[in-house]
């Protein structure tokens, strides 16, 4: 499978207050393979809006090389960007356009043919629950129904690579639910998808692929099939407890296992004593903060040089 | 592309409440014109037909200066060329495609006003010639000319100090078509002094043709054309260095 998106030692560094240089991103290495979904996890200021503003050709002047569809991005090709969807976090747009004009010039701005385009925004309405707005302004929009065009104009153009900055920022839980739905049906399309995020759930529900980053560093990445997989198996069973095992209350006993004692500690157990052995689940959320604390202690502080 | 971001941006700025509140503005007070030249000493329709154009100047530079210092600064403040600029579109097409767009607006508005003021004048009694029609368009030149002098100087300032800025140059523009009398006196080196800090102004004399047109006095074809030419050298001018800054620019 090929990389769709590959970031090799990219650094990003912005001038911040007076002559301080603010290092945004620092050494910067991540791919997203085709056809996956990526969730990129971060805390807040991390530095994933500025890797997906990088992309999006909104930041230029990095260091290092940032590979999308194979081709080296540079600030003066923007032919690769056609097959791009990108969701900005906290989308703002033109109050006085409405919602099916706007969404027909934007799907025109990254070149479909105009007459594929009428049909594009019909589709992109009815998934998203857009189709009585068409002809209104979006001056009277809501933030969650900013957000609902905010993908709809990042999908009408059917790109390969969605690109979504916190999407489900803003969002009642019957829409956050339509949008994982959404991104699920793109993805069937044959869309690769990569989002940032630092709500786990999320990630968790529609991602086979995370990288984390904290103060622009990736501190991990990998499948997340993997990551949960390292979760402790828990053994429960009835009779004499094992050392080391839990007392239930109705007679039944658990231990947690590594895998690697799994041959062991089964061989040495009569079989009708074992009840279950289920892996357990991983609380992505506490390893989130045990990783990010974890760096931190580590001495990964935000970069500042005069 | 440049006219598919053209064509939104007219759209958007003919249909903001801005544009369409300073119209009925210029509609009122043009009404209130004729008040003025019933109670003039003068002739009434020369002066009535004088204000109304020079209403229409003013509203128009203010419109230009208005819209021009926020066209793209308020976009990367509001974030709404995110949507834009990640598709593929080169930056320099995004800034000419916003200023012919509001261009395009900004002449319409001129239109309008045309119609309106001239309209009210023609119904009240005061009489019309072709050259007005020159009048009007020399007064676009200087309009587009201020747009592109709002979009240049939002590139390197915030919006406030911009539209000051942008205000002193329109002041500034038209004394300096009065400089040729007013250094004549001045040794050689002051002089050549003089000349060079003017020509980093865009001289709005060039423009300024309405006072010949309401006592019907024409325009040679070789004047119509300098002045045309010297406003698309400004326009192309101001652009290139806008381009130049907005492509450095990190969003």
């Amino acid at each position: 499978m090929s990389d769709l998106l590959e970031f090799s030692s990219v650094s990003y560094s912005y001038r911040g207050d007076w002559l301080n240089l603010v290092h945004a991103l620092t050494e910067v290495s991540f791919s997203v393979p085709q056809g996956c979904a990526y969730g990129f996890l971060g805390a807040n200021g991390a530095g994933k809006s500025t890797s997906i503003r990088l992309v999006a050709g909104l930041l230029h002047g990095h260091r290092g090389t940032i590979r999308l569809f194979g081709q080296e991005l540079s600030g003066e090709d923007h032919r690769l960007r056609a097959r791009i969807g990108y969701l900005p976090e906290q989308p703002y747009f033109y109050d006085n356009l409405a919602v099916g004009e706007y969404l027909a010039w934007l799907a025109q701005l990254s070149g479909m043919t105009v007459a594929r385009i009428p049909a594009a925004v019909d589709r992109v309405c009815q998934l998203l629950d857009l189709g009585d707005l068409k002809k209104r302004s979006l001056r009277s929009f809501s933030k969650g129904m900013r957000q609902r065009f905010g993908l709809a104009q990042a999908i009408v153009h059917e790109p390969d690579l969605l690109i979504l900055d916190e999407p489900f920022s803003g969002l009642d839980p019957l829409w956050r639910a339509r949008f994982k739905e959404v991104m699920s049906l793109e993805r069937k399309r044959g869309a690769t998808l990569c989002f940032s995020s630092h709500i786990l759930g999320d990630v968790e529900e529609l991602c086979d692929r995370y990288g984390v980053i904290d103060h622009g560093r990736v501190l991990e990445q990998g499948r997340l099939a993997d990551l949960l997989g390292q979760a402790p198996l828990e053994l429960t069973g009835s009779g004499e407890a094992p050392p080391g095992a839990i007392a239930g209350a109705d007679g039944t006993w658990s231990l947690r296992i590594a895998d690697g004692e799994r041959e062991r500690i089964l061989a040495a157990l009569p079989a009708e004593r074992i009840l279950r052995l289920e892996r357990q689940k991983i609380a992505l959320e506490d390893w989130f903060v045990q990783r990010i604390k974890g760096s931190h202690h580590a001495g990964v502080k935000l970069g500042v040089a005069s | 592309m440049i006219l598919i971001v053209a064509g939104a941006t007219c759209r958007e700025a003919v249909r903001s409440r801005a544009f369409l509140g300073l119209l009925l503005i210029f509609a009122v007070t043009a009404l209130l014109t004729r008040v003025v030249g019933w109670v003039s000493a003068t002739d009434g329709n020369i002066v009535a037909l004088d204000l109304v154009m020079s209403l229409q100047s003013v509203i128009g530079v203010l419109v230009a200066v208005a819209t021009g210092t926020v066209l793209v600064q308020s976009e990367i403040q509001q974030k709404t060329l995110y949507t834009v600029l990640s598709r593929p579109l080169p930056r320099w097409r995004f800034v000419i495609g916003k200023y012919l767009g509001l261009a395009a607006a900004l002449i319409a508005g001129q239109l309008a006003m045309a119609v309106i003021g001239l309209a009210w004048v023609w119904i009240t009694g005061a009489s019309l010639n072709p050259w007005l029609l020159l009048a009007v368009g020399m007064t676009c030149l200087e309009v587009l000319v201020m747009a592109a002098v709002g979009i240049c100087l939002s590139m390197l300032a915030g919006p406030l100090l911009s539209a000051v800025l942008c205000l002193a140059v329109y002041a500034l523009g038209h004394a300096v078509a009065t400089l040729p009398q007013l250094i004549d006196h001045l040794e050689s080196w002051k002089r050549t002094l003089a000349v060079a800090a003017a020509a980093l102004i865009p001289n709005l004399g060039y423009f300024t043709f309405r006072g010949q047109a309401i006592h019907g006095h024409g325009m040679t074809a070789t004047d119509a054309a300098v002045s045309l030419g010297y406003a698309a050298l400004w326009i192309a001018l101001l652009l290139v260095v806008s381009i130049a800054v907005f492509r450095r620019k990190q969003l």
